[in-house]
Formats: C-alpha cells, structure tokens, sequence
C-alpha cells in the first residue's frame, strides 16, 4: 500500500474501512422527539461555550429510525438534543447519542464529533403506541411514548421541512497519539435534499433512569411539553468549523 | 461548561466521556494466538508504505480482557503481520474486532488501532482452547488449540520477546470536510510485561470470508502453531513513527 492509497482510505482499517466517504443517503428516516424541561443551571453545565442554552430550558429527547442509510446499513439511534444560539444564530447542540451499528459510530465521533456510544435503542409501534427504549450495558435507561399518529403537525409538511435545515452543532474531541487534545472543536452541518413524508404531533411520556456512562438523566426531566412524530429523506454532508479550541482560544 | 474546561476531556460526550486518559493497565489478560503462512503478495499489498514485510508469516490472535482499566471487560480479535521499519521488527496491527465501545473508541481515536464492532469471544470448550468471531451475524473466524499440552520457561522468555516486540498502527482520521486531518504511522510497546503463563501447541484456523471483516483476505497456506498466554501489561500513550501529511 503505497502513499496515494493510504491518503485515499476514508477510514480505519485500511484493510475494510469502517465508512466510506460521505454525503451519506437517509431514506425513511422515522423520528419520534420529545421535548420537556429542564434545570437552567444544569443546562448550563452540559453546554460548552460559547454555545448559550435556550432560555426555556427546553431539552430534545429524540429516538430515531434508520433502515437504509448510504455507508452505514440499518440501525437505530437514541439521544439527547439541546437548542442553543452560536453568537445570535439559533441551533441545535447535539449532547449524547447512542446507537446500536458501529460504522456511523466511529464516522459520527470523527468526522463530525456526535458523541457516539454502542447500545441498543429502539423506536416500534406497540399497538396505539409510538414506543421509544434505550439499553445501556445491560440495563433500560430510557423510556418514551407518544400517541400514534393523532394530528398533523402544525404547517404541514412544508413547515417541518424548513425546520429540518436548521444549523446542528457537535463538539469534536479527538485525542492525539500522546494523550495531548489534537482535534477540539465546536463543528457544525446542516442536512440537505430533505423530504418530510409525514408529521404528527401527540402528548408524550418521558422516563429517564440515571446512569453513569448513558446519563441521559442528568438533566431531570421538570415537565414534558410534547412529542413529534416524523419520517422522510435527507443528506447528512460533512461540515464546517464554528469554533476552535485549540487555535481560537487566547491563553 | 466553560472553554478552557473543554480542552481538558479526555474524549467525548462532554456530560460522560467514553474513556478516560492513559495509561491503561490489564490484567488476567489471555490470548490464543495462531500463526500461519500466507500469500506474500497479499502482505505486500496489506502493509502500508514505509513497512517492508518480514517472512510469509502472520497470526490471527484472540484476546479476553476481563479487567482492562477505563474499558472494562470485553473480547477482542486481530489480524497481526510482522514487518519491518528502517530495519526494527514490528507488528503491524491490520485488523481489530472488539464488542465494547470504550476500548473501539479509544483504540481508534488515541492509537489507531483499527478496530470495528465484531462478537470475538476465548473460552475453554472441554479440551480446547476456542477463538471465534462473529461479524454481522455471521461466523468470520475460528481457530483451536490444544490446551496447555507444553509450557516451557523458555517460551516465557521467547513470548515476553514477542510481547516487546513495537506495535504499529496506520491512524487515519478524517477533517470535518472529508480530507484527511491525520494519517500516521503509530507505534505502541506494552510496558510492564507480567507473563504468567505461556504454552504452545497445535493450532487450526479456518477464515471465511466476509467483505467488511476481511482477516480472509490473507488466506491460509499452513498452520504453523499456537500460543496460549496470560499477562498482565499496561498500554501506554504511543510515539509517531511516520506522518504522511508533515
């Protein structure tokens, strides 16, 4: 394996890269999303500036459905979404995921930074209810439920569709060989090509269990406002550099 | 939480990093490692330039980590192939298959160990010592050995040699737009090598081939035997070896 291969490989191992080169093809992308409120303080914490927390203290609990996703297969993915402002402009700080296929977990940690980990989430219809879980090492750590399908979400589809390409925003953490930070960065992406198929709003229920390495309950759920219920298409792109830590920051 | 506090994660997510700073210390930890002679055009093409290939050798190695700080408990496969750097043996690390996020993660991230998802699993069934591994549902590796028919002081010293002995990796992680942000050549030594057992034996290995876990890809010509180990070690920071982006 000369030079010009090496620089060409998308992945580790060069033997069978985990993932190929990106945009990545979502089709059918079912979510089911529920928002609720939290503590301002421990919002705070869990937000790195210079991203600011919403005001309303309003958390996105999001399950996620991906049978046909371009380099990654079909898998399922659960996660914890927190709408921030980047200098003014409105986004959502994507805090933990947890998905059950390895190569959109190590694609996800490097080269975008979503805060991956392996377990095993679910989102099913159970009779009349839409039925979010999370597994983590063995133990329920998350439930949520909406009713199926009770009402069209307001605007229709057109609405979801803007509201699908707001700006998203990770924090990137890649370590160099040494221990040392290489790769410290706030990024951000917004989705393309996006087709809403359908969209509903419901009541929602939210149980969050505390545990340490999938602490989804560390910001304690205050009051649940409300599910959301979507499926379509969209384009995952790669994405561009907010912030720095590394280069940006004076000492 | 504030900026400088950031630059201080050891990885992400900020709210539970996946794992924490080195070093790493194992303990209890076993491999059975089988070796065989191969096609030496496929190693050729399996190793990264600068490494020149070392022999028509290479090994199919199981590992259960019971006890490894920060990661956990959990079982590991990998495809080895000795080579050489400027003349220094090594061990280049082509293929790892791993069924815990912590160590895959932090192997990939600090290392560049090339690790995927995959059910590797060591046991003792009656007689023999059973190395398997299952990837996307499939069986992709088996290999056996007889168990702990010869164990001389010797092999400990040979194995410790063999346990020294630099590890490579080919670190590749991609920028935020889809071009390489690292590419290296990283080398690991283990420090503070406990061998408390060492035995050697016949060994068998059958390889299937499967596209996204390709140990097949370098075929089996001969079985040349087997190496059953326990040690405890630890897994330090690594040392660049070579930057193909300087």
């Amino acid at each position: 394996m000369n030079i010009d291969q090496i620089l060409k490989l998308p992945s580790m191992p060069a033997a069978c890269p985990s993932y190929p080169l990106g945009p990545y093809r979502f089709i059918n992308r079912e979510y089911m999303i529920i928002t609720y409120e939290t503590d301002h303080d421990l919002l705070r914490a869990a937000v790195p500036e210079p991203l600011v927390p919403n005001a309303e203290g309003h958390v996105l609990y999001e399950w996620i459905r991906m049978p046909d996703s371009s380099g990654f297969g079909d898998y399922t993915e659960s996660g914890i979404v927190i709408p921030c402002t980047f200098e003014g402009e409105v986004v959502n700080y994507t805090a933990q995921m947890y998905l059950d296929d390895e190569p959109p977990i190590s694609a996800g940690r490097e080269i975008w930074g979503f805060p991956k980990k392996y377990a095993f989430p679910k989102l099913s219809v159970n009779s009349d209810t839409l039925t979010g879980t999370l597994n983590y090492a063995g133990e329920l750590v998350a439930m949520g439920t909406m009713a199926y399908k009770h009402q069209a979400s307001p605007g229709g589809l057109e609405a979801m569709n803007k509201a699908m390409t707001k700006t998203s925003c990770v924090l990137k953490v890649i370590p160099n060989f040494d221990g040392k930070p290489k790769i410290c960065q706030l990024v951000a992406f917004n989705l393309t090509d996006i087709s809403i198929k359908g969209s509903w709003i419901s009541p929602a229920r939210l149980q969050l269990i505390p545990h340490v390495n999938a602490p989804v309950a560390d910001l304690p759920i205050k009051k649940v406002i409300g599910g959301k219920h979507y499926i379509g298409d969209l384009t995952l792109p790669h994405g561009r550099v907010l912030f720095d830590f590394v280069k940006d920051q004076k000492p | 939480m504030r900026k400088e506090d950031v630059l201080q994660l050891p990885s992400m997510p900020l709210q539970s990093p996946t794992y924490p700073r080195g070093p790493f210390r194992f303990f209890n930890r076993k491999y059975l490692i089988v070796n065989y002679r191969t096609d030496p055009k496929a190693i050729r093409d399996a190793l990264p330039e600068p490494l020149e290939p070392d022999g028509d050798q290479v090994s199919v190695q199981w590992l259960d980590l019971p006890d490894g700080e920060g990661f956990g408990a959990y079982s590991a496969a990998a495809q080895v192939i000795p080579c050489t750097l400027k003349g220094e043996p090594c061990n280049f690390i082509s293929q790892m298959y791993v069924n815990n996020t912590s160590p895959l993660a932090g192997g990939r991230e600090i290392w560049g160990y090339p690790m995927k998802f995959g059910h590797a699993s060591l046991i003792t069934h009656g007689d023999t010592l059973t190395g398997s591994l299952e990837y996307a549902s499939q069986i992709t590796a088996q290999g056996t050995m007889t168990y702990k028919h010869q164990a001389h002081p010797e092999i400990v010293n040979r194995e410790n040699l063999l346990l020294a002995r630099k590890q490579v990796t080919l670190k590749i992680i991609p920028g935020i737009d889809g071009t390489p942000e690292i590419a290296q050549l990283i080398g690991i030594t283990f420090e503070n090598v406990t061998v408390e057992g060492a035995w050697i034996g016949n060994a068998r290995l059958d390889l299937t081939p499967s596209v996204n876990c390709t140990l097949a890809d370098l075929p089996v010509h001969q079985v040349t035997g087997g190496v059953h180990l326990v040690t405890s070690m630890t897994l330090p920071y690594g040392h660049l070896l070579h930057d193909y982006l300087a």
